[in-house]
């Protein structure tokens, strides 16, 4: 492949920043957004970037998504490149999801789980009808919505966190038995993918993966491209408390808190081999934000690869490489903005291998009719 | 209230950080502060156990900063402090361990930044309340129709 350096390319470059800029703030009447505006308001957009950008910053991730103006392969291709600046001090002890504080908590598989389901803020039973009151919103009235829901929602004794819907079926027997590996986890951000990859790259690939790409392997898995028949044990939303230990002490504390969505599905039941029973199998899923179609997709995905790995791949949705590597957002936008960028000298070559083979069959033609 | 040290990081990280930093300034000013090593930002790779195999991956990355002194009183009483955030303020960190210091060594000022530890536990404490009544309002109830009372009935 080759690029050619042409003149005056750097005022055009130059241009295209300012008009940009100009689409972003045309119009006397709008006020810039604020950062704690788009990070709460448009907290999904934030929480899609947070994931795919690999990056637990939504203050970043919101000016990511002002600076390009909504664009969410953008705003994570932008966080991957402020976290590629700055060093990394630490790799954290293992995280117990256990300890999520919920704020959204739902089981498709039981109506009663132990704690209680509780739907949370969610769209699942709202009707998919423009809400035409929202276009000239009384800034007072908009003011009024939080307080008037705290004010009239009774405080309750709950607990901070819940047990795992999935421990009461592997109590009963009916799950496989936990063989916690004692393989480090694989670092995605230090090292490549070289299939075959172990289970920990696969969830962390498809932790970080845009949500779309994700959900379209996934789909093609539900449709009938494969055989996962997923039940949905418990999704669950809520910010799981970051144990660091004392920079003193030693003593594990609590450093801060992220947002993450959890989805553990449950599939099909495979036979046994020899004395052991039939148990159901498992998918697991969970990025940062709140996005459950991305967790429930990495769950069913987990589930297909785990199987592909195991049996070798029967549908495209089984096989870890054509799951893994095309999956990830950056990756594949900047593959495809790629072809934006001038290819004059392949095409050059491109136009003169035809004019070539045209003037060959046209002069072989012109031969046989004479 | 007596409140664990370590709960102390994250009750101040619920104050505002100019809080923070000014009752950490002034104390400064009459302690003698040494940093054991510079207070610095960066990231940290989060593992997390998977809930359905019980195996350890990296959801991605966190901020972090930390940050670690030497405090010394006028009397010649020293403590050690630190703090590791989820932030990625450095002088932010910074200012925690010095009051981590004060307030482990009970040094002159621990009293006004255990003050502003109780008051970061409140907002928290309050922030938690607000978690929650999205859970209380959104409790799924259920039993049977007919099988309780319900405003069907009236």
């Amino acid at each position: 492949m080759s690029y050619v350096a042409i003149k005056g390319g750097k005022a055009a470059i130059d241009g295209a920043a300012s008009a940009t800029e100009y689409l972003r703030s045309k119009g006397s009447l709008q006020e810039p957004l604020s950062l704690a505006m788009i990070e709460e308001q448009l907290r999904l957009l934030t929480s899609r970037v947070v994931s795919e950008g690999g990056l637990y910053h939504p203050r970043l991730a919101a000016l990511a998504l002002k600076q390009f103006q909504g664009d969410t392969l953008e705003a994570a291709f932008a966080l991957r490149a402020y976290r590629s600046t700055k060093p990394r001090l630490l790799e954290s002890p293992v995280q117990d999801t256990a300890n999520m504080r919920c704020i959204r908590r739902i089981s498709s598989a039981f109506k009663e789980v132990p704690g209680g389901q509780y739907l949370g803020a969610t769209y699942d039973y709202a009707l998919r009808l423009l809400q035409l009151d929202l276009a000239h919103e009384d800034p007072a009235a908009f003011k009024a919505v939080a307080q008037s829901f705290l004010r009239d929602t009774p405080d309750a004794e709950l607990p901070d966190n819940f047990p795992k819907v999935i421990d009461s079926l592997r109590a009963e027997g009916l799950l496989p038995p936990v063989a916690p590996s004692r393989a480090a986890a694989f670092d995605i951000t230090r090292d490549p993918l070289v299939f075959p990859v172990p289970r920990s790259a696969a969830l962390a690939t498809m932790a970080r993966a845009e949500t779309g790409g994700l959900l379209a392997m996934a789909y093609s898995n539900m449709r009938g491209y494969g055989d996962v028949h997923p039940t949905v044990a418990e999704l669950r939303v809520g910010y799981l408390p970051v144990m660091l230990p004392h920079p003193v002490t030693g003593e594990l504390m609590e450093a801060g808190e992220v947002l993450i969505t959890e989805c553990e599905v449950v599939a099909m039941y495979e036979g046994s081999n020899g004395d052991e029973l039939p148990t159901f199998t498992l998918g697991y899923g969970a990025c940062f934000g709140h996005n459950e179609v991305k967790a429930i997709s990495m769950a069913i995905l987990d589930r297909a690869l785990q199987k592909g790995m195991r049996d070798g791949p029967g549908n495209p949705s089984e096989d870890p490489e054509f799951v893994l590597l095309h999956v990830d957002g950056v990756d594949s936008m900047g593959f495809a903005s790629h072809y934006k960028m001038p290819h004059y000298v392949t095409f050059q070559s491109d136009m003169d291998r035809l004019r070539t083979t045209q003037q060959k069959m046209q002069q072989k033609s012109q031969e046989e009719t004479a | 209230m007596n409140i664990p040290r370590n709960e102390w990081a994250v009750a101040l990280c619920a104050m505002p950080a100019a809080e923070v930093k000014h009752l950490a300034n002034v104390l400064s000013g009459e302690l003698e502060v040494r940093d054991v090593a510079l207070p610095h930002a960066g990231l940290g790779l989060l593992n997390l156990r998977d809930g359905a195999f019980e195996e350890s991956y990296f959801i991605g990355e966190i901020p972090v900063a930390r940050a670690e002194v030497i405090v010394r009183s006028a009397a010649g009483v020293e403590e050690r402090g630190g703090a590791l955030i989820v932030d990625d303020r450095a002088q932010f960190a910074r200012s925690i361990a010095i009051l981590d210091a004060v307030m482990a060594g009970k040094l002159p000022g621990s009293v006004p930044a255990m003050a502003l530890v109780q008051r970061g536990m409140a907002v928290r404490k309050q922030k938690d309340s607000e978690r929650k009544k999205l859970l209380t309002a959104t409790r799924v109830d259920f039993s049977l129709l007919g099988q309780e009372d319900d405003e069907d009935e009236e």
